[in-house]
């Protein structure tokens, strides 16, 4: 996970990333790895005359580059908020959606939830009724830090 | 700006009952379901290997038919290994991955839930071809061409079966794969992987490598029998010591698939009740991936006796004679981390110690297979049973006992019964040894492998084995009693109940683990 607060024009802004421990070069290298090995063997044996462990390889291969590339799709995602004039903006990236909500700075409520049930806090946003959840990518610690800096950025506008 | 104390929202509606259990994604969830159906699995297995010993009690045929005898000998081999050692390495790997590497869950929840609830119907299926016309497979769980091909009906429900289980076994390998890879917390790199996560990333490594190969197997033999090709069948010009070469090639391999999260398992317990690290960590990844690759090197030395140049017998027994280096190097290494350690021998430890000093009896008499010339005489004998079983039965299982007496107290939050542990271990120790070190002996006197009857020269060593496989089978009861024990009445554990234990789970989880653990990564220093 990575927290950033950036400064920039912008009066407060902070993008969180989720944790992804192996990089994309690393996933090419292990897809690579393992397709060169299962391509090997089955190559072997139907060259030996056992041609249909070549297709069984071949689906298998198919299925770990799926998820592969859905766990490199989601690489990627990340939430930004940014606190900017009169507007709140929070953006978030889910794979290929980006979500965006705009709400009016002077309106704008910080939610900070440990009635949650799980033991954990949830943190949200709530303008004019509705409700927007966000730091899925946070530990309670740095959600609560967030709320706290939050609160203090919007109220001193 | 006030903090607002909102309602709680967002209820998720959650299953109750049997349909918990079936919709389950949670990592522990499946885990349970895992262990549970493996030892159920270990119970049937084990009935079919009681009616074995029940036959081989005495010379002559008493109790069931030799067909009957031949349908027991390959439904106990193919259950055992697929549905009881494999699957309870999975729960293990289940519960303990996430957790171990600070994931929240498995990468591919859904998929999880998907790689058990096949096992129910593959194993259904197993048993099952017991009751069609001609029974079940009688091929041994080496399901060799040509016999196979001559089979009834239970040899299509067996081809399906394990057609199942090896999706099962592939959709596993693949989100074992992708969480350790790609879900491990911040700071956790490759190196500072506890050694349970590192053996599960290669034996998931080989499960891929070679599941194709036995798909592939049982396809050309299901083809052979309905739809006219001849891959393996001699009387249309196949071969049928191609198959044995493609079993080979999946089946040495699966030897290592099911003993190297053995070693993953007893490579936490040793260090843990030694309170010392794992002597030589590094030596130790390295040694259990040269495991791995010489694995994919030696499978010809099961088929010394179909013939080949000289020049192969040469290569194959040296090259398996090379497993023996790596291993030992891990077996210097447990050995290494008691060194001069606080020793205290409770029961995950006395199972570990058990494992090491079994599985190295088992290792070598690998390697007195492992000589060309010897094997030639030893080939399809009792002593083979006796040092696969030294192999599978003391190195998986007791690593499995291990594993669990372990992590109980981190699953349930509840302690066993120390005593009744103790118990547990001594009489599967015991009994262990007095079903199968007496077949090293039977071997040697050249009793051959699944046959009902034998000569009269044998029949005392085959009465100990078959007592002490009755003892065996009627202690493993006992473990059922202990684990419902401490499931239902045990003392509630403390939160480390072993003081040398430090991976993540121990160190950074309550006892018993929460439903959701690590929903945010923790940060390794």
């Amino acid at each position: 996970m990575e927290c950033t607060g950036r400064g920039l024009s912008a009066d407060f802004s902070l993008t969180a990333k989720r944790n992804d421990s192996l990089s994309a070069a690393g996933r090419h290298l292990v897809f690579c790895f393992i397709l060169a090995v299962s391509f090997a063997i089955s190559l072997g044996f139907a060259l030996a005359g056992a041609w249909p462990i070549l297709p069984f390889a071949g689906a298998e291969m198919l299925a770990l580059y799926l998820a592969f590339q859905y766990v490199a799709r989601h690489a990627g995602d990340y939430e930004r908020i940014t606190v900017e004039d009169e507007r709140v903006v929070l953006e978030s990236v889910d794979g290929a959606r980006t979500v965006r909500h705009e709400f009016n700075r002077r309106w704008a409520q910080v939610v900070l939830d440990w009635a949650r049930g799980d033991g954990h806090c949830r943190l949200a946003l709530r303008y004019c009724g509705r409700e927007v959840e966000f730091g899925r990518h946070l530990t309670d610690a740095e959600r609560e830090a967030v709320a706290q800096r939050l609160r203090q950025t919007i109220r001193n506008y | 700006m006030e903090a607002v104390h909102a309602h709680e929202h967002g209820h998720e509606h959650h299953p109750s009952g049997i349909m918990r259990w079936v919709t389950t994604t949670n990592h522990k969830d499946i885990g349970t379901l895992y262990l549970w159906f493996s030892f159920t699995m270990f119970m049937v297995g084990g009935v079919m290997a009681l009616i074995i010993r029940s036959e081989l009690f005495q010379p002559g045929l008493q109790v069931v038919n030799p067909d009957f005898f031949n349908q027991m000998t390959t439904l106990h081999g193919l259950i055992m290994v697929f549905g009881a050692i494999m699957p309870a390495f999975v729960g293990f790997a289940n519960w303990q991955i996430p957790m171990m590497s600070g994931a929240p869950d498995m990468a591919f929840p859904r998929m999880n839930n998907w790689s058990f609830w096949l096992l129910p119907p593959a194993a259904l299926l197993l048993i099952i071809s017991l009751f069609v016309p001609g029974g079940a497979a009688a091929a041994g769980w080496t399901l060799y061409a040509p016999l196979t091909v001559q089979l009834g009906m239970g040899m299509d429900l067996t081809i399906f079966a394990v057609h199942i289980l090896g999706m099962s076994s592939i959709m596993g390998s693949i989100n074992i794969i992708t969480t350790i890879l790609n879900l491990r917390a911040p700071g956790m790199n490759m190196m500072k992987m506890p050694l349970f996560v590192w053996t599960w990333l290669i034996t998931a490594y080989l499960l891929i490598a070679v599941m194709p190969v036995l798909a592939g197997a049982v396809t050309m033999t299901l083809t052979d029998r309905h739809f006219g090709t001849h891959f393996f069948n001699a009387a249309g010009g196949g071969d049928p010591v191609l198959f044995q070469h493609i079993f080979w090639f999946f089946g040495h391999p699966e030897v290592y698939i099911i003993a190297i999260p053995a070693f993953g398992v007893v490579s936490q317990v040793i260090p843990a009740f030694s309170r010392k690290p794992l002597f030589g960590y590094t030596s130790m990844v390295y040694a259990t991936s040269s495991i791995a690759i010489l694995s994919f090197l030696v499978w010809a030395h099961h088929m010394y006796t179909v013939g080949m140049p000289v020049q192969a017998q040469l290569f194959y027994m040296y090259a398996t004679m090379l497993i023996a280096v790596p291993t030992g190097v891990k077996v210097f290494n447990w050995v290494a981390t008691m060194w001069k350690g606080s020793l205290t021998f409770e029961t995950p430890m006395l199972f570990a110690i058990g494992f090491l000093f079994l599985f190295t009896m088992g290792g070598f008499s690998g390697l007195v297979l492992s000589i060309t010339p010897v094997d030639i005489q030893l080939h399809d004998t009792y002593y083979v049973v006796a040092h696969f079983h030294y192999v599978m039965v003391a190195g998986a299982l007791f690593s499995a006992f291990a594993g669990v007496y372990f992590w109980l107290p981190k699953w349930t939050g509840r302690m066993y019964d120390e005593t009744l542990g103790k118990w547990h271990f001594w009489l599967t120790m015991i009994f262990f040894n007095v079903t199968f070190f007496v077949q090293h002996f039977l071997g040697l006197a050249g009793m051959p492998r699944r046959i009902p009857d034998y000569a009269l020269q044998f029949a005392d060593f085959n009465m100990i084995s078959s007592i002490g496989a009755f003892g065996f089978g009627l202690s493993q009861v006992f473990f059922l009693y202990i684990v419902l024990k401490a499931i239902r009445s045990g003392e509630k554990s403390p939160e480390r109940p072993w003081e040398g234990a430090d991976t993540l789970e121990w160190t950074m989880l309550p006892t018993p683990a929460p439903y959701h653990s690590f929903e945010t990564p923790p940060v390794i220093k």
